[in-house]
């Protein structure tokens, strides 16, 4: 599998959730149609679960080098927690937002392809690597699911509508966020002792997670102060975008331009 | 904690403490920026072994004393409390995001970022008197959730002890830290060592013989060249095409090339014609079928060496190029020899560093220019006495990281 089956790919995954999410309609009658409409959504992501193994073994590394390669798991991961919310809380408009938020990362992929390169520079090559970057994606992920569930509860609030359990959501998912954003953060640490002989420099990147890790680290304090938790879905919503610096807009900043960590461009 | 917190869930006015706490903050902030423009910018000089020391232990007992003594005054209550607390962390997290943004490297001295030390934020003063507090407050809620000791408290604990012990350990040790480079040539030994950071020559307690230095590359690749704009122009499939025989690779609108021969170590003949040789010296070179606009050719590229010259062809406006394969992996076979007679045959390559003598040696890098026909190795000695008890810290966060996330799902599953 290489860049060139993306866009089909991409594609028919997206086509298999616009097709379950409009089967939703019929599937609050019918037990049939909820069948149909889950297998939909579900091959959707298998089929990128699919695509991720075989461009694995194709690349012969784990695709986790570049941007692209993180922006496709990424999409991978998202949808999982707006099906696992419904399943768990019966909450069912998380999953479109991320079924929505999937397929934009998707889009940036299909327009944007990477070149295919086998290589991985000898720094990448530990055995840190993929715990590394995969908690940290699946931190990204729930993160980016408690920001959307938090502006979503806002715009309850402004219709009046409030919802308990909507904000109980956006805060579980905050600090499953958290806990492995600092899982990520200390991994990554003790594997720069390892490859680069310190395990803090302060560059660019490692400075950026810092301030990320600090924006929920202030959130679960205000949670401890007891802070009306209507305006802190604001905060989830918007300690999202401190998270998308640190991801891509750091490789963009005056900062970054000697940055051990800009392969990830 | 001590005092009752009194803010309601409906909250529209700020909770009690945290317009103090947020003019406290900026105070220390531009206290330190005068500290800064005053001594024109050259930052926080934090005392050497045993002085960094002295100072923690100074610093704990502090804490411990007011803690314990002070308790019940609201004064120190608000010193340890959460609004402060939360305002440390956003002027940490500014002061970050300042340092985030502005390049870290040194600047005219005149300018504003030298100044203010913006560009050196994190030895600066601004930063090092947010810290300090920082510590302060987080130490006295510590001492707090500690004395009594109920094992209810254990994840906070673990949580808030250990990024302390991190912080304060890491801060503290930095000026013990030695990071050193360590250039050695093929067939060579050498203990001297180069402090970048000081400007200074130093003599490790061991020398260092490399026995041979190697490279291995991932396979040589060829790409079309845009001369124009610099670049390489991208193949109808996204590959980087990897020269082996066989392989064709297609640029829209310009033509392809296959593949119909590959050497991976061959030298010109007499009549310019490459032939395979044994050993180092050889090249790769590849002979090309070129197919653009209905004419076909046939050449050999390669990517030339020290002592061979690069070979492309012309196509159109660009050139078809075979690039040196990445490196894959380097690494040092050495003989560490210490000054007390102890000996130790290593290989240090990147990702695994060797353990001698209280120090850590790190396969840095190497002359980049000659590529894999480098005969000099680049290695890092580093020194860092104080690593065990920041590790404590990460691993008290860890622990405590796991209590929480447990502690989460199943609040969640009640939810
Ligand atoms: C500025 C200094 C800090 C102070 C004064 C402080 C104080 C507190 C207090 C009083 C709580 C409430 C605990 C509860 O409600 O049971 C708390 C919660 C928490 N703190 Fe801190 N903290 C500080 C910094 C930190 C740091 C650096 C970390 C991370 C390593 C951290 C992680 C947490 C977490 C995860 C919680 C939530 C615990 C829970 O909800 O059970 N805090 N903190």
């Amino acid at each position: 599998m290489t860049p060139v089956e993306f866009p089909s790919m991409a594609l028919a995954a997206v086509a298999c959730w616009s097709a379950g999410s409009a089967l939703q309609i019929p599937a609050r009658r019918s037990a049939i149609f909820n069948a149909f409409s889950w297998t939909l959504l579900i091959s959707g992501t298998l089929l990128l679960v699919w695509f991720l193994a075989s461009y694995w073994i194709a690349l012969e590394r784990p695709p986790l080098r570049t941007l692209g390669e993180t922006r496709l798991w990424y999409a991978t991961f998202i949808p999982v927690i707006g099906f696992i919310v419904e399943y768990r809380y019966k909450i069912r408009w998380l999953k479109y937002y991320c079924m929505g938020l999937s397929a934009v990362f998707l889009g940036i992929n299909a327009m944007h392809p990477d070149v295919f390169q086998k290589a991985l520079m000898p720094a990448l090559q530990s055995v840190w690597f993929v715990p590394h970057v995969v908690v940290y994606l699946v931190a990204y992920a729930l993160l980016a699911a408690s920001a959307v569930s938090g502006l979503h509860n806002v715009m309850l609030n402004f219709r009046n509508r409030r919802s308990e359990k909507g904000e109980s959501m956006s805060h579980y998912l905050a600090l499953l966020g958290f806990v492995l954003l600092t899982f990520g953060l200390i991994f990554g640490a003790l594997w720069a002792k390892e490859a680069w002989g310190h395990y803090w420099t302060w560059d660019p990147k490692e400075t950026w997670a810092f301030i990320s890790w600090l924006a929920y680290l202030g959130y679960l304090h205000l949670v401890a102060r007891k802070t009306d938790p209507r305006k802190l879905q604001w905060y989830l919503g918007l300690a999202f975008f401190v998270l998308l610096v640190c991801w891509f807009g750091v490789n963009y900043l005056p900062s970054a331009q000697n940055s051990v960590h800009s392969y990830s461009g | 904690m001590s005092v009752k917190e009194i803010t309601g869930t409906s909250g529209s006015e700020p909770a009690p403490g945290f317009r103090e706490s947020a003019v406290f903050t900026l105070t220390a902030v531009l206290l330190g920026l005068v500290i800064e423009l005053f001594s024109s910018g050259k930052g926080i000089d934090f005392p050497g072994w045993p002085f960094n020391l002295i100072f923690l232990i100074f610093f704990i007992t502090l804490i411990f004393a007011v803690g314990l003594l002070f308790r019940s005054r609201p004064f120190v209550a608000w010193l340890g409390g959460i609004p402060l607390g939360l305002s440390l962390i956003v002027g940490l997290a500014l002061l970050s995001l300042v340092g985030g943004v502005v390049p870290q490297e040194p600047m005219p001295p005149e300018s504003l970022a030298a100044v203010f030390r913006l560009n050196g934020m994190f030895s600066s003063w601004p930063f090092a008197l947010v810290t300090l507090l920082f510590l302060f407050n987080l130490g006295l809620s510590l001492v707090w959730r500690t004395i009594p000791f109920r094992l209810a408290n254990l994840q906070f604990m673990l949580f808030h002890g250990g990024f302390w012990i991190a912080l304060a350990c890491g801060l503290a040790g930095a000026t013990q830290l030695q990071r050193l480079a360590v250039p050695i040539y093929e067939g060579r030994e050498s203990n001297k060592a180069y402090d970048r950071k000081n400007e200074q020559l130093i003599a490790l307690p061991f020398s260092i013989y490399l026995k041979d230095f190697q490279i291995e590359q991932y396979v040589h690749q060829f790409s079309l060249y845009d001369p124009q704009r610099d670049r390489l122009v991208e193949t109808k499939s996204k590959l980087l095409p990897e020269v082996r025989k066989g392989v064709k690779a297609e640029w829209p609108g310009v033509g392809s090339v296959s593949v119909l021969d590959y050497l991976p170590h061959a030298l010109p003949g007499a009549d310019g014609v490459p032939v395979a040789v044994e050993g180092d010296d050889g090249v790769p070179f590849a002979r090309v079928r070129i197919e653009s606009g209905g004419k076909v050719g046939e050449r050999w590229i390669s990517s030339g060496g020290p002592k061979v010259k690069p070979r492309f062809v012309q196509l159109g406006d660009y050139f078809i190029v075979m690039l040196e394969g990445q490196p894959k992996a380097f690494r040092s076979e050495v003989t560490l020899i210490a000054d007390d007679g102890e000996r130790k045959t290593a290989t240090l390559e990147v990702n695994k560093p060797v353990d001698f003598k209280g120090w850590k040696l790190y396969q840095a890098s190497y002359d980049e220019k000659a590529g894999r026909w480098s005969t000099l190795s680049l290695v890092e000695a580093v020194r860092d006495p104080w690593l065990p008890a920041v590790y404590v810290g990460f691993f008290m966060i860890m622990a405590g990281n796991a209590l929480f996330f447990w502690k989460g799902i199943k609040k969640m599953e009640e939810a």
